[in-house]
């Protein structure tokens, strides 16, 4: 087990605000920091994934890997993911689908997408194994299979030259957004909720992003210079955030999606906010860890363990939103749910920890 | 930019919920009833009971399958659709887009918005429709408008079909923030010249006696009235046409289930209706009187010339 450091612990105030804001309408959504810009939660997510990547294919010693190697790695993390992403869409239609038999209620059957699963089981089946029928809420695991899984070739293309993995990652990104390339929805139509054309791109930013963070101490010294820019844009944040101030989306000119603000598309709104962010708050971690007192080693602890966490957590939100939705609501309810969802997200991380170190005794096996 | 709009709309909403709550000949709200009645002695005791002839009330709207069968005051509101008029004297296609809820599809053949097209062009005959459908997720308080705005700013379409208030209803956004951020958005949707049909959500008796719940219902209701866009009333039909089917499977697991799945067979019929109706509207008329629900024949009559209802003296 490492000891917390700046990546698990904001990986963790991501899952943490993923997990409150995946419970809409609760009291505590307001305090949390995607109220407060352009961006939110999930670009941080993406991006500490696509810097964790870089950690976990070099050595120690900043050495890379055998190629081999990093392939087989990622893949396996492809599967993981998938196989996480199975489990908790079954789980999750299985809550929704009992708590409408228990409730006779089906007004919950229409729930986030869950509608047209139940209304079409026989192509849904199909598009939930394809990933291409998500549930509202569970779409990032779907992102992270794919992102994963191409990840490789910016891996490797950046061994060869960091500037030609920046520009494929950004052509692709910008092509997605001139001619609204995104993989599809079926049954139904439309497309992915995270456009994943798109979203690697903060993938393949994270990764660079810690290859030019580890070999550059010059670099380092250059991005803290430019921590009154990040203030900047996280202040226009804010203030267009609180006023509601955004384009309207069918008065941009073309290419709409380079000036509207869109999730799905990661809009370069979105893009140099987040940008900002990661200016801004650079240098915090090492303010913050030694005055959170046992918060940091929380945090840090939930983002070790990020997917068990985040999938734990996207059941436990349901769950929250049914129980808010039953009784009605109200600060009791929030305080409730809120408080018991971020203690069984720290046990799934101590759990996970515990489960991984239980089977290796140094006693000698019966 | 988005606030002094705002600020005026809330005034202005909450003036309108006001008359409007005392205007409201038919609310929702079901207050006979004991709690927890299981839908079986429920919905009986509050719609009029349809067994008996229906003549002696309201008409049912014989244009429907039987079983889709709703008396017209129970299954929309009516509006001016100026922006499907247009396409329709221009000869292009009606780009329609469907919005939220259970759109994705009813079975492996047809689909709703595969009926809905289908019903569409039968009822507009020499009319291509073009019917897009997308699913929707959050609330239409927080992040679901953003995102509509975009879907619309994507596809352009002449009229947006949306059903509303299902995933506010689950969060328990508050009602009056939900009218608000709702008449927000239907009114940015007709500042662009695109029409709007506002279909509210399910009824189900195990929601009959909660009072958020229809009061959010009611409020869908007050924004087609204020806003001067169609309404199908999803929650009343589906409201009759309980009363019509209780075979005493109340003590059955999930017994309003089949309620639900009528009321999913019948949306297309219904939005169709509601559409092809308020495509009949006189142009400069007040949008929210009250409307005449013509006669059978009538409507079949209007319908069979297809460009004459579209050129009406009032247009």
């Amino acid at each position: 087990m490492r000891e917390p450091n700046a990546i698990d612990f904001w990986r963790g105030l991501a899952l943490v605000t993923i997990f409150i804001n995946h419970i809409p309408g609760n009291t505590f959504e307001r305090y949390t920091y995607s109220q407060y810009g352009i961006s939110d939660a999930a670009e941080l997510f993406v991006f500490l994934a696509g810097w964790s990547i870089g950690i976990a294919t070099r050595g120690r010693d900043g050495r890379p890997e055998p190629r081999l190697k990093t392939v087989l790695r990622l893949l396996s993390r492809t599967i993981e993911v998938y196989r996480a992403q199975i489990t908790i869409m079954a789980l999750a239609l299985a809550i929704i689908a009992g708590t409408a038999l228990v409730l006779d209620n089906p007004l919950l059957l229409e729930w986030h997408n869950a509608g047209g699963f139940f209304a079409d089981p026989i192509q849904s089946m199909v598009g939930v194994v394809l990933l291409t029928h998500q549930l509202g809420f569970f779409n990032i695991l779907p992102l992270y299979v794919v992102l994963i899984g191409i990840a490789p070739v910016f891996v490797l293309v950046a061994r060869v030259s960091r500037l030609a993995a920046l520009a494929l990652s950004f052509g692709l990104y910008a092509a997605s957004l001139v001619f609204e390339w995104n993989l599809p929805s079926w049954p139904g139509e439309g497309g992915w909720f995270f456009d994943p054309l798109c979203w690697q791109l903060l993938l393949v930013l994270g990764f660079v992003g810690e290859d030019l963070n580890r070999r550059s101490p010059g670099l380092r010294a250059k991005s803290k210079r430019l921590v009154p820019l990040g203030i900047a844009i996280v202040a226009t944040g804010v203030v267009l955030a609180v006023f509601e101030i955004r384009p309207d989306p069918l008065l941009v000119p073309e290419p709409r999606l380079f000036f509207a603000f869109d999730k799905t598309y990661l809009t370069p709104a979105r893009l140099i906010h987040f940008l900002g962010v990661l200016l801004a708050f650079q240098t915090l971690y090492a303010v913050l860890a030694p005055r959170l007192g046992p918060v940091t080693g929380y945090l840090a602890g939930l983002g070790r363990n990020s997917l068990a966490v985040f999938s734990i957590g996207s059941l436990l939100s349901l769950a929250a939103q049914l129980v808010r939705f039953r009784t009605g609501g109200g600060v009791f309810v929030d305080i409730s749910v809120v408080g018991s969802g971020l203690i069984a997200l720290g046990f799934t991380a101590w759990f996970v920890e515990w489960r991984s170190r239980k089977p290796r005794p140094s006693s000698p096996q019966a | 930019m988005a606030l002094p709009q705002a600020a005026a709309l809330l005034a202005a909403s909450l003036t309108l919920a006001v008359s409007a709550a005392a205007a409201l000949a038919d609310p929702p709200a079901a207050a006979s009833r004991g709690p927890g009645a299981s839908g079986l002695t429920g919905p009986a005791t509050v719609v009029s009971p349809p067994k008996t002839t229906p003549s002696g009330s309201e008409a049912l709207d014989v244009s429907l399958s039987p079983e889709c069968r709703v008396p017209g005051s129970k299954l929309y509101t009516l509006a001016r659709l100026g922006a499907v008029k247009l396409a329709l004297k221009e000869k292009r296609p009606v780009r329609v887009l469907t919005v939220g809820g259970s759109s994705a599809g009813l079975g492996a053949s047809a689909t709703y918005p595969v009926k809905l097209e289908t019903a569409l062009e039968r009822s507009l005959p020499n009319v291509d429709v073009v019917v897009e459908s997308r699913g929707m997720q959050g609330e239409i308080a927080s992040g679901a408008a953003e995102r509509l705005r975009n879907m619309v700013a994507e596809l352009e379409p002449d009229l947006v079909i949306w059903q509303v208030g299902t995933h506010d209803a689950l969060a328990r956004v508050d009602a009056d923030v939900f009218a608000t951020a709702l008449a927000e958005t239907v009114q940015w949707i007709k500042g662009h010249e695109i029409d709007v049909v506002l279909v509210n959500p399910v009824y189900t008796a195990s929601l009959a006696d909660d009072e958020y719940y229809t009061s959010l219902v009611r409020k869908v209701q007050e924004v087609a009235e204020h806003e001067g866009v169609p309404l199908v009333q999803r929650y009343e039909a589906m409201r009759y046409l309980s009363g019509l089917s209780q075979k005493g499977e109340g003590h059955l697991l999930g017994s309003q289930f089949r309620l639900n799945e009528l009321g999913l067979r019948c949306m297309a019929e219904h939005v169709t209706r509601a559409i092809t109706l308020s495509l009949l509207q006189a142009d400069p008329g007040a949008p929210l009187a009250p409307v005449i629900v013509p006669p059978r024949d009538a409507a079949a009559k209007a319908a069979s010339p297809p460009p004459s209802i579209l050129v009406r003296p009032g247009d």
